[in-house]
């Protein structure tokens, strides 16, 4: 049995692309933007690059991703550079980024236009309305997942006891909004 | 009064328990967990290392008690009056917190997470499924009794899918949630147990951090970007944080990822997987794995294999080549590596070895596929009383550590001259 590396170039790409993408629109691309934009990518465009989420206090998080963001930028995919205005960290494309887009380039052509969708809808939302968005829609497909119906009142007490940092009225504003994209499923 | 018991556990000192929880650890299903050994065949290379799960379990509890109760002092009001948590709920989160984390392990496959490789696909997500899945699925079909109707749960009602939900961060547990950064971040209870128990019996210092001062300075606040409540350490806690991650990361390079350890967690896994074949085990796809967790019949099924039924089959002489080889210690060989954090060319080098070895290579391991992973979860640290700063930023030490990502090509034993002589014209240049 021949053995290979297999390196699942599809993951470093997206990242190498979100990073590209992003930058070019002059869009801010911190960690929390990839890991919920990866997640809704997953979740509302069913592409699979395979990122396991579990569900904490601040969103859909995947620590793979985080280890692969890590990975792309030691193959100088992304810079990832602390912006002290925010306290937090940025993600740019890096020197290597074309390289690495090309290396996932067969996956990437079959998922542009999810991309280029998900950066539309989405891009341009801060971290914490991302965050917000992404954890809605988590617990309505955990809901569904577990075989209920007529979700949206469940949704809205479970989400606002999971982030009580928003308002009631911040909550609604979000469903009605993904609800109207036809993203929540009910 | 609740009458308590004290367990003597060679890193905490005395672990208290009361008699609810003595009941549940005198349970089987929890017994079961002193026949699965805490690193499998970690002891092929450190002799010490035969501790178990059992004893990591109690440690677990006694440390996410100490972190949930240094919190609920610390910032009591900011709980209640922006979290909106009730001295109620409290009383019952600090209950949940001490059953998930006592249970959190008793889902295990022998061998620990050597064993993981033959759990089945989850038709639900494509992944296999996780330890953590049988964990909850063991507490919810088999520990309802000894949890939903114990005399000391008068009072909370707590079931035993609460445990199970609690365990999977399930989003039914609401606010509670806030505790999962408890069992699964960068400051958790289990990494902080496990890091002390594995340096202790494996003999080795690389592991031992100051708990003290972490507990000391464990609490909440708002993450500065989006307002999330999340667990962060206080400013003077700062260096016992940059210790524990140190600490992560060389336990990590030098137990968890050790280059022998390794090839036993490769060999008990292909020898589990012989010995399941005579059991008949297997998945609708003709893939040899455990019964999925979704029934209680297949929970009973999968808890009855523990490290003694396998080691006894191996005996047997029922775990193949692979069985053969750790009973003899003729473990396949390592015979190159990458750098931890490999560079593009690195991954052209090592490709092209393995196409040189072709199918003399017996398998590759790669740190990123392996359950004891050195990534770079941050710690926010709480700055002069109110900014909140990321670790990695504070720290040169920590900044500069990156997710190791290594990749290993092993030989069999006695392919590894033979190996080791192509990988060295290739160095040399002497074959194109």
């Amino acid at each position: 049995m021949k053995v290979s590396l297999n390196l699942p170039w599809e993951k470093y790409g997206i990242i190498a692309e979100l990073a590209y993408r992003l930058n070019h629109l002059g869009l801010r691309f911190g960690k929390t933007a990839l890991q919920k934009l990866v997640y809704l990518l997953q979740e509302l465009y069913n592409i699979k690059v395979g990122y396991d989420y579990s569900l904490y206090t601040y969103g859909p998080f995947s620590s793979e991703l985080l280890s692969d963001l890590d990975f792309v930028e030691s193959l100088n995919g992304v810079d990832v550079g602390f912006i002290p205005e925010i306290q937090g960290y940025e993600i740019f494309p890096g020197k290597a980024n074309e390289s690495v887009r090309m290396k996932a380039k067969d996956f990437l052509d079959t998922v542009s236009e999810n991309i280029e969708k998900i950066i539309n809808e989405f891009g341009d939302f801060t971290a914490k309305e991302l965050e917000l968005r992404s954890t809605i829609i988590f617990v309505n497909r955990d809901l569904i997942s577990k075989g209920k119906s007529n979700v949206l009142g469940e949704l809205i007490n479970l989400v606002q006891a999971i982030k009580p940092h928003f308002s009631k009225d911040e909550i609604d504003q979000a469903l009605s909004e993904l609800e109207k994209k036809g993203y929540i499923i009910n | 009064m609740t009458k308590t018991y004290e367990i003597r556990d060679p890193i905490h000192g005395f672990i208290v328990l009361n008699e609810w929880e003595r009941d549940i650890i005198n349970h089987p299903v929890f017994q079961r967990l002193r026949r699965i050994r805490q690193l499998a065949w970690t002891d092929m290379v450190y002799p010490g290392a035969m501790h178990t799960r059992f004893e990591h379990s109690l440690g677990v509890m006694h440390i996410a008690t100490q972190m949930f109760d240094q919190i609920r002092t610390r910032r009591n009001e900011f709980l209640k009056s922006e979290l909106k948590f009730t001295d109620g709920g409290l009383e019952r989160d600090a209950i949940l917190i001490r059953l998930a984390s006592l249970l959190h392990d008793v889902g295990h496959a022998p061998f620990s997470h050597a064993g993981e490789e033959l759990m089945p696909i989850d038709s639900t997500n494509g992944k296999p499924f996780k330890h953590e899945n049988y964990s909850a699925a063991a507490i919810s079909y088999l520990m309802s009794d000894v949890i939903d109707n114990h005399p000391l749960n008068q009072n909370y009602a707590i079931k035993a899918q609460d445990v199970a939900d609690f365990l999977n961060g399930s989003p039914s547990v609401g606010r509670s949630l806030l505790w999962r950064g408890l069992f699964s971040s960068q400051l958790d209870a289990d990494r902080a147990d496990y890091l002390l128990r594995d340096s202790h019996h494996t003999g080795v210092s690389y592991g031992k951090y100051d708990l003290h001062r972490i507990l000391a300075t464990i609490s909440i606040a708002n993450h500065p970007e989006t307002g999330a409540p999340i667990v962060i350490v206080e400013k003077s806690g700062s260096h016992a944080a940059e210790g524990l991650i140190i600490a992560r990361y060389m336990m990590f390079t030098q137990i968890y990822f050790q280059h022998t350890r390794r090839a036993y967690d490769h060999h008990i896994a292909s020898a589990l997987k012989r010995v399941l074949s005579h059991d008949g085990k297997q998945s609708k796809n003709g893939k040899i794995t455990f019964p999925p967790p979704t029934c209680k019949e297949n929970i009973e099924s999968y808890l009855k294999w523990d490290d003694w039924r396998v080691l006894g089959m191996i005996s047997e002489g029922l775990g193949g080549e692979d069985g053969k080889i750790i009973h003899e210690r003729r473990h396949h060989r390592r015979i190159y590596e990458t750098p931890e954090i490999p560079e593009e060319s690195d991954l052209y080098y090592v490709d092209l070895i393995c196409h040189r070895l072709g199918d003399m290579i017996s398998f590759l391991d790669k740190a990123a596929s392996s359950w004891y992973k050195f990534g770079n979860e941050d710690i926010m640290i709480l700055h002069n009383g109110n900014r909140l700063i990321p670790l990695s930023r504070l720290s040169s030490v920590v900044g500069g550590l990156k997710a190791v990502n290594q990749t290993r090509v092993y030989v069999p034993y006695s392919r590894k001259n033979e190996a080791k002589q192509i990988i060295e014209m290739l160095q040399n240049g002497g074959v194109k």
